[in-house]
């Protein structure tokens, strides 16, 4: 998009054809003071008159260079051949001179205008690779559209010198527009313009992208420099596609991912609530059906046997619904101070069916500095731990819950039971999602509790681990007694009399 | 209150309206049901019952306006029924004033004891003359002249302690939350504080219970609040 093309050549190059002439006039003023009376010498100052056709070809270029040879010869022929202040030429030698200095002087300006023209060229290649590059060092490793566009926006108005530079990338889809507007004051020598000086479409294969608009006050861009701005363009959108199509690539990834987790859940699930859904309705129907007798004793048998597994099953949705938002990235923890004497003793309410068989010993004073957790998602941590201990260890062991201080901001939380060792290369793995150490039919469980409460502790900041103990196996986690680095205002201490 | 007391169900699942109408019925109680929000709020105005069970997921509007509309004309004793994944919901209904809560599933007895303490309590508040000593367990607390006596014995309290024991007594058997706790006994500004009532409550505890790490007086509604628990 080319503005005004005309502009270009209004006053600029015209200037260099100007002094190129006014070179010319200068040098023939200088020369015009050593013209002898007889004229023999306009040899010598044909080889003088190459001197402004040099300097003009050098400073200007090749078509003031021709101007200025062109000029000369005229000038020579005018002021210093014979007859003076006439085109005429008496003498064929003096015309072979003419002729030769033409010649050799527009031969001379071209050589000349040349060399500098691609020496200048060859300038500009070198300062149009060093911005490209510069730009590229920028843009790459960037992973964030906004700063991609800032780089872009920055890199150009350094490399063109602008005024002012705005770069807009339109929004597309789910990914937000950006606009980014720079400008440098001290160039910016006059009022801002309505219409930027250049303006660069952001393409990209599948459509416009954006665009790049470039504020240089009077001074246009150069083709050249326009050729580089269509670089910077490419360059910017080459790296916001490759931002784009990594995200995509992570999106696919999470999505393979949590569709392969949902496959998972949905085997193990539907196994797992159909065992307490057959245990339940094996004992209605036994109930309701008028062939058999019950005495008292069985029918408290099957009926308890109900009562089991509807909690079962609740235990089991809630740990879904809890497994659910882990994924989801969705358990944030709703802190506050609490006592874990308090969340141990409702767990334990909500556990007492399952760990009937079980001796508990509750070693968690009520005089323990408060904590703040959230107390349905730690509740829920002593309810899996619980469970899952009083699962895997023999009926009639104990499972012991005990807390204690360590160091100056952690409480360290140990569940601790008698049953088997787990092997070491399934210490760390057990909290892994449907990750089991025994066979899946022999203990019930969808192998989601351990790695639930792992997903809790973690969102409280805290850590959790299993160890192997001389006779029995201990979960251990750790919770911080400080929120947001601070400790509740108020402690047991503060008010014992 | 009436011989057989009226008790209006209103929950949008059937089988939970069903089982409840039966086994309600079966305990001696007049039973009215709805399904909706809309509806139980007519029948409530119509039949005023004795007591209201309330789910908070109704289809046509949510459970905590329901127990706020309620809550505009008539004291009745509402027993709010909830799942455990809406904690913040039920926290938010007991704060406009229902009365209790049971998390889904419950056990039908522990819905009987909830509907018995709920009824005694309102017959009191209903009740003229509101009583000035409250015992519990051991404990005997008059409020009138401020002094608590555990096994005959005078227990100090600071001001504090008394105005935080004394709330939760007058509001004997009902769910306090922890907001309004707070709020009442300290004040408005203090309703997050949760560490202050932590460190009362277990000083309460040591002063009045036998076991303070088993209480029996001062109960824990897990991350609800408290409730004070009176002799049967």
């Amino acid at each position: 998009m080319r503005l005004n093309p005309f502009r270009r050549f209004k006053g600029f190059r015209g200037l260099e054809y100007l002094l190129a002439i006014l070179v010319t006039a200068l040098f023939t003023l200088v020369f015009l003071p050593f013209r002898t009376a007889g004229g023999q010498d306009h040899t010598v100052f044909s080889l003088l008159y190459l001197l402004p056709v040099v300097i003009s070809s050098v400073l200007w270029g090749l078509g003031p260079g021709a101007l200025v040879a062109l000029i000369s010869f005229l000038a020579l022929n005018y002021f210093f051949v014979p007859p003076y202040y006439t085109l005429l030429v008496h003498h064929t030698q003096d015309l072979l001179v003419l002729i030769v200095f033409l010649i050799v002087s527009i031969t001379i300006g071209q050589l000349v205008g040349r060399v500098s023209k691609s020496l200048a060229e060859s300038t500009a290649r070198e300062r149009d690779a060093i911005h490209l590059y510069e730009l590229i060092m920028h843009l790459a490793g960037l992973q964030d559209e906004q700063e991609i566009v800032s780089a872009l926006a920055e890199q150009t108005l350094i490399a063109f010198r602008a005024g002012r530079v705005d770069v807009l990338v339109e929004q597309q889809g789910s990914t937000p527009a950006h606009h980014i507007k720079l400008e440098d004051r001290s160039r910016l020598d006059q009022p801002a313009e309505e219409n930027p000086s250049y303006i660069a479409p952001l393409q990209f294969a599948r459509g416009f992208l954006g665009e790049i608009k470039v504020w240089r006050g009077k001074s246009l861009l150069t083709p050249a420099e326009e050729r580089l701005l269509h670089t910077f363009a490419s360059q910017g959108v080459l790296a916001l596609e490759r931002v784009r199509l990594s995200q995509a690539a992570s999106r696919t990834r999470l999505l393979e991912e949590s569709d392969r987790f949902k496959s998972s859940l949905l085997s193990s699930v539907s196994h797992e609530l159909r065992s307490p859904l057959s245990t339940i309705k094996a004992a209605v129907t036994s109930l309701r059906s008028g062939t058999v007798e019950w005495d008292t004793a069985a029918r408290a048998d099957l009926l308890a046997a109900v009562e089991e597994e509807t909690d079962h099953l609740n235990q089991l949705v809630g740990n879904l619904l809890n497994m659910s938002r882990i994924e989801a990235g969705a358990l944030k923890p709703e802190r506050s101070w609490n006592s874990l004497a308090e969340i141990v003793s409702s767990a334990l309410e909500r556990t007492r069916q399952q760990t009937e068989k079980h001796i508990i010993d509750v070693d968690v004073s009520a005089d323990l500095p408060l904590v703040p957790v959230d107390y349905f998602q730690i509740e829920q941590v002593f309810v899996n731990l619980i469970s899952n201990s009083s699962k895997y260890s023999p009926d009639g062991t104990t499972i012991t819950i005990h807390a204690s201080v360590i160091g100056d901001d952690q409480l360290q939380v140990t569940v601790k039971n008698q049953g088997p060792p787990v092997p070491a290369e399934h210490l760390e793995r057990i909290f892994d999602k449907f990750y089991r150490v025994t066979a899946a039919d022999r203990v019930t469980g969808a192998g989601l509790g351990l790695s639930i409460c792992k997903g809790i502790i973690e969102a409280h900041g805290g850590r959790i681990w299993a160890k192997n103990l001389e006779k029995g196996f201990a979960f251990n986690f750790t919770l911080s007694r400080f929120w947001e680095g601070r400790s509740p205002g108020i402690s047991q201490e503060m008010v014992d009399e | 209150m009436t011989a057989q007391p009226h008790i209006l169900v209103i929950d949008d699942e059937a089988q939970i309206l069903r089982a409840l109408r039966t086994i309600l019925t079966a305990k001696q109680f007049k039973v009215s049901v709805a399904s909706r929000g809309e509806e139980g709020l007519a029948l409530a105005a119509a039949q005023p019952p004795d007591l209201i069970i309330l789910d908070l997921s109704l289809p046509d509007m949510d459970g905590v306006e329901v127990c706020a509309r309620l809550r505009e004309w008539t004291q009745v004793p509402i027993i709010i029924l909830s799942v455990r994944e809406s904690e913040r919901d039920k926290v938010i209904a007991l704060d406009k004033g229902a009365d209790d809560y049971l998390t889904k599933p419950f056990g039908i007895d522990e819905l009987l004891a909830r509907i018995r303490v709920a009824l005694r309590h309102s017959a009191q508040t209903l009740g003229t003359q509101k009583s000035q000593i409250i015992s519990a367990g051991n404990v005997v607390i008059d409020l009138a002249s401020h002094v608590v006596t555990r096994e005959g014995q005078e227990v100090k309290l600071t001001a504090t302690e008394f105005n935080l024991l004394a709330y939760l007594a007058a509001n004997a058997g009902r769910v306090l939350t922890n907001q309004s706790i707070l709020s009442h006994v300290w004040d408005p500004a203090e309703a997050d504080r949760v560490e202050y009532l932590r460190v009362y409550i277990r000083q309460l505890r040591k002063k009045l219970e036998d076991d303070p790490d088993h209480p029996c007086i001062i109960r824990n509604e897990p991350g609800i609040g408290y409730r004070f628990i009176l002799d049967e």
